[in-house]
């Protein structure tokens, strides 16, 4: 024994490791109560384990203190059934959040099918049990509120380690069905906490506490509170309730990508908003979410997930929602273009869409359906952009459709060229030429043909041939680069041909000359 | 004083200072020997020499404008490409030549095999030209990093990533080849210390005992005649032909340097340089090393990750060291062709390596798998692919095989049944590699075993072979 302990030491010095480490005390080891044992053990009338066998397997790797906290609580007949028991491990919880579960009676009571009926039994598949959706056992786990500590009793009343009910739950909480019909108390109920700095700063100091202030301005809060229309959203309508996750979470219902969804769940839905109207009178439309998922915007952030791209709350706000009027709606869309808004404001454009009372940019982008700019805007087809709204609006004015052309020609010749430089860096690349120059030539192209397009927002040639211009001079700086390069590789190829030329001479002096030498040889045997 | 007096003072100058007459004597009656077979092979050796002496002219030109760092590597090959003159031809040509040197080398190298070239009093010889292959192979392996691009970079960290399989030494092999635990700068200047001085002087050198050795015991003449019924004068006659192919030779590299300066475009014979080497950037799928260690590439990529209580990887080392250990001793192994008798379970021996090496190349170009796109978002089908390749070995074996039975009456086809079987068995039926490769070994050995039985009961005659 004493050999074996001085050659395990011998080894760990040998190692470098663990001979200064203090020495561990031995884990007691966790042996389960009879009525845990039986619990794990128990199959279903089918003959089948209930617990399946990857289940037991998480039980066994759990630390020895859970496996004890599950021992009391079925000793407690907190879980009273191997079925509740099979729900818990499913989840596949870590030691922390199953924790906070093992201890929280109102939880083990409310999982437990024994002592609950469908309307209050909280489950993995609501949906077998009869139970209503929002008590899913595995979205209350994984609930924002649940996640810091603070469980059924922070909202309901009560105290977790209560095994009964008490009259706080009842005297907090409004009778059933009451608060189904009326929702005007859940924005105040909320914000007993979320307009509380310093209740919030115990749980997250970074986030507002101005949002009932928000809600309370807008058209949501003005619905509800003073209009007491209970169609209108709240805090539960757009966060959900018992699997409210944090905003950054993609799963959560106010992520950027989940907001159109969740806006759209109220808006998209014709009956729902059916009787609401907008300021002249006519019915509100419903077609925004189909809208906005064809435009730029909702393409780029709900199929390319880019995060940049605007959601609802990004033109609308979210707390204090208000639609955009007229005059706000140019300075929304400038918050993200900015320097095409300057642009505009520089322009004829601007007066002539303050006479007409137009929305600046959403007089030619529109709103919802903002479809992604092309070229074609410009040119003198019968349905175009430009020609279009001057043909109706400014017809007496022949320079506009001029300068529109001119527009439409320079960019049309700008991206021609860019697109046959860039095929032209292949080919240069693959003839073994120094295609970095022109790549970086066609790069700048790119930028300079963005710009321009850009541009056109000043409505003025001089504004946008600085830039075109800048892209014209790159165009020719571009050729000059092609030509050399051609005639480099032409070089290559002359000097190839005169180089084959020679040594085939030579080949042909040698071929002679080994033809020579062994005709004059004498045969040999 | 007339050139021809002047050239004669000369040399009996210099003649009485180091004995210049015997060596022209020597040159003069030297001798290459004709036999039934084509003299082509016999030019396999100075093509590769030719090649390897354009790999030191480009690779001294390269190494006046390279410059190893992590800042100026890749910076360097792509300012030798694009701003000096020249520059992109002596890389190209670099490149190319690195390849044409290790091909001819192979097919030098199977010739030998073939033709016995490697009998006594030559063994050592073909040891010699074995470690000469080991040499190039280990120039490439070096030469592949040295641009530091995203290529080099990833395929060196998985060749090096698969030393960590040999036993006990592994990943202590790894630390020096890569100078640490991952590849870094520091790998790139051993390898570059290896491959502009280490490889140069270790490869000149047994060059040098390689052509003593051949200049000593002259060319192996044709089997079974000590001194070849004929010859072919070495001066001039072999030597300006030697100077014909050469010519052919740099031609050929010139015009390949230009017309395909990057390679012909298919994985393993490609440098264009691309991207700078990130270590950080996550690696990119489809990585394949050149085309002469695609075989071990793809021989590892057939074992599973535990076989027989070892690691596959490394059973899948023991495998090929096995094989190359045998290689190398072929001239003591093959104790009938040491006898100058025919040995034609050798020969086939060759041929079966050659189908080998093919199956496994192809398999791992992936050919007729489908998918496999830039990203790697599709995977190729292995199935598909195994098809595919069996198909095409088929055609080119039985080709091989009629030729062999054809022209040169050869009888004698265990080995290279048993390699066809393995592709066949893997390829159609749909076996696993290792477990097709087991099967085709079993019935090999069993044909072995009754065709060594029948001999010792018959008369100790087997028919034809080289």
């Amino acid at each position: 024994m004493r050999r074996r302990t001085l050659l395990r030491t011998l080894l760990a010095a040998l190692a470098g490791i663990g001979a200064a480490a203090p020495p561990e005390p031995a884990p007691q080891p966790f042996v389960p109560s009879a009525a845990l044992r039986e619990f794990l053990e128990a199959r279903a009338p089918s003959g089948e384990p209930i617990i399946a066998a990857d289940q037991l397997a998480y039980f066994e790797g759990l630390p020895a203190r859970e496996k004890q906290r599950f021992d009391a609580a079925v000793g407690l007949e907190l879980i009273g059934a191997p079925t509740q028991l099979q729900e818990i491990l499913s989840l596949g919880l870590r030691a922390g959040p199953l924790d906070l579960l093992l201890h929280d009676n109102c939880l083990l009571c409310h999982t437990n099918p024994e002592e609950q009926d469908a309307e209050t039994l909280f489950s993995i598949d609501p949906e077998a049990r009869g139970s209503p959706s929002h008590l899913q056992l595995g979205e209350f786990v994984s609930d924002v509120h649940f996640r810091k500590g603070l469980s059924c009793a922070g909202c309901h009343g009560g105290s977790p380690d209560v095994e009964g009910m008490v009259d706080e739950i009842y005297e907090r909480w409004p009778e059933s069905p009451a608060r189904h019909t009326d929702r005007t108390w859940i924005p105040a109920f909320c914000a007993r906490c979320h307009a509380n700095p310093l209740v919030m700063r115990r749980f997250n100091p970074g986030l507002p506490t101005d949002q009932y202030a928000k809600y309370r301005e807008s058209r949501h809060g003005q619905r509800l509170l003073d209009h007491g229309d209970s169609k209108a959203a709240q805090c539960v309508s757009c966060h959900g309730v018992h699997g409210i996750r944090d905003a950054k979470s993609p799963r959560s219902k106010v992520h950027p990508r989940q907001v159109p969804g969740t806006c759209g769940a109220c808006h998209a839905d014709a009956a729902h908003m059916a009787g609401y109207r907008t300021r002249d009178g006519k019915p509100l439309p419903t077609n925004q979410l189909a809208d906005y998922e064809q435009s730029v915007h909702g393409r780029a952030l709900l199929e390319r997930g880019d995060l940049g791209a605007p959601a609802c709350n990004d033109c609308h706000g979210n707390h204090a929602a208000l639609p955009p009027e007229i005059a706000s709606i140019a300075e929304v869309c400038r918050t993200c273009h900015a320097a095409n808004g300057e642009l505009f404001d520089g322009s004829e454009h601007k007066r002539a869409f303050e006479r007409n009372g137009w929305p600046e940019c959403a007089q030619c982008h529109g709103n919802h359906a903002i479809a992604k700019t092309a070229d074609s805007m410009l040119n003198e087809a019968e349905n175009s952009l430009c020609y279009a709204c001057h043909r109706q609006h400014a017809a007496d004015n022949p320079r506009c459709i001029e300068t529109a052309r001119y527009f439409y020609d320079s960019i049309t010749t700008l991206a021609t060229e860019t697109a046959s430089f860039e095929s032209e860096v292949h080919a240069l690349a693959e003839r073994g030429l120094d295609d970095e120059p022109l790549s970086i030539a066609v790069e700048e192209l790119h930028e300079t043909l963005q710009q321009s397009r850009s541009r056109i927002h000043a409505f003025n040639r001089s504004e946008f041939d600085a830039v075109a211009d800048r892209g014209r001079a790159v165009v020719e700086k571009s050729r000059t680069l092609i030509a050399n390069s051609d005639a480099e590789y032409r070089f290559r190829r002359n000097g190839l041909l005169i180089a084959i030329a020679l040594t085939g001479l030579l080949a042909l002096l040698l071929y002679a000359k080994i033809r020579q030498i062994e005709s004059n040889e004498p045969p040999r045997s | 004083m007339s050139s021809g007096r002047a050239t004669r003072s000369l040399f009996d100058w210099l003649d009485a200072r180091y004995s210049i007459s015997p060596l022209i004597q020597f040159v003069r009656e030297k001798e290459v020997p004709l036999g039934e077979h084509s003299m082509a092979w016999y030019f396999l050796g100075g093509a590769t020499l030719f090649f390897f002496t354009i790999q030191i002219v480009s690779g001294v030109l390269l190494l006046m404008y390279y410059q190893p760092g992590e800042a100026t590597s890749y910076e360097s090959i792509r300012y030798i490409t694009t701003q000096v003159p020249f520059g992109w031809l002596v890389r190209s040509a670099h490149c190319w030549s690195a390849h044409l040197m290790i091909a001819s080398l192979v097919v030098h190298m199977f010739s030998t095999m073939m033709l016995k070239a490697y009998r006594p009093p030559r063994e050592l010889t073909w040891v010699t030209g074995f470690v000469l292959f080991s040499l190039a192979l280990g120039f490439g392996f070096s030469g592949y990093l040295l641009p530091w691009n995203e290529l080099a970079f990833f395929a060196t960290a998985v060749g090096t990533d698969s030393v960590k399989s040999v036993p006990l030494l592994g990943n202590w092999l790894l630390q020096v080849l890569r100078g640490g635990p991952d590849v870094t700068i520091n790998t790139l200047y051993r390898f570059f210390a290896l491959h502009v001085c280490i490889l140069p002087i270790l490869t000149v050198g047994l060059i040098s005992v390689h052509l003593i050795f051949i200049q000593r015991q002259g060319m192996a003449p044709p089997r079974g005649e000590r001194k070849a019924p004929r010859g072919m004068k070495f001066f001039p006659s072999f030597v300006l032909r030697d100077a014909l192919l050469w010519l052919v030779c740099v031609t050929a590299l010139g015009a390949l340097a230009l017309l395909l300066p990057y390679g012909p475009g298919i994985p393993g014979v490609e440098w264009e340089l691309g991207h700078k080497a990130d270590p950080l950037a996550p690696a990119f799928p489809g990585i394949k090393p050149e085309w002469y260690f695609l075989w071990i590439y793809q021989l590892l990529k057939e074992f599973p990750p535990h076989l027989f209580g070892l690691e596959g990887p490394q059973l899948c080392l023991l495998l090929v060291t096995a094989l190359m250990t045998a290689w190398a001793l072929v001239p003591w192994l093959d104790r009938k062709a040491r006898r100058d008798e025919p040995s034609p379970a050798f020969s086939d021996f060759g041929v079966a390596a050659i189908f080998f090496l093919v199956f496994l190349t192809l398999k791992a170009w992936d050919i007729g798998g489908g998918g496999g796109d830039a990203q790697g978002a599709q995977l190729p089908d292995p199935r598909a692919v195994a098809w595919t390749c069996a198909w095409i070995l088929l055609p080119l074996a039985a080709a091989v095989t009629l030729l062999r039975v054809a022209v040169f009456r050869h009888r004698w086809f265990v080995f290279s049944a048993a390699a066809l079987l393995h592709a066949v068995l893997h390829g159609f039926a749909g076996l696993s590699y290792l477990g097709a490769g087991a099967i085709a070994a079993v019935l090999a050995g069993l044909a072995i075993g009754v065709a060594v039985m029948r001999e010792r009961r018959a008369a100790p005659t087997m028919g034809g072979g080289p």
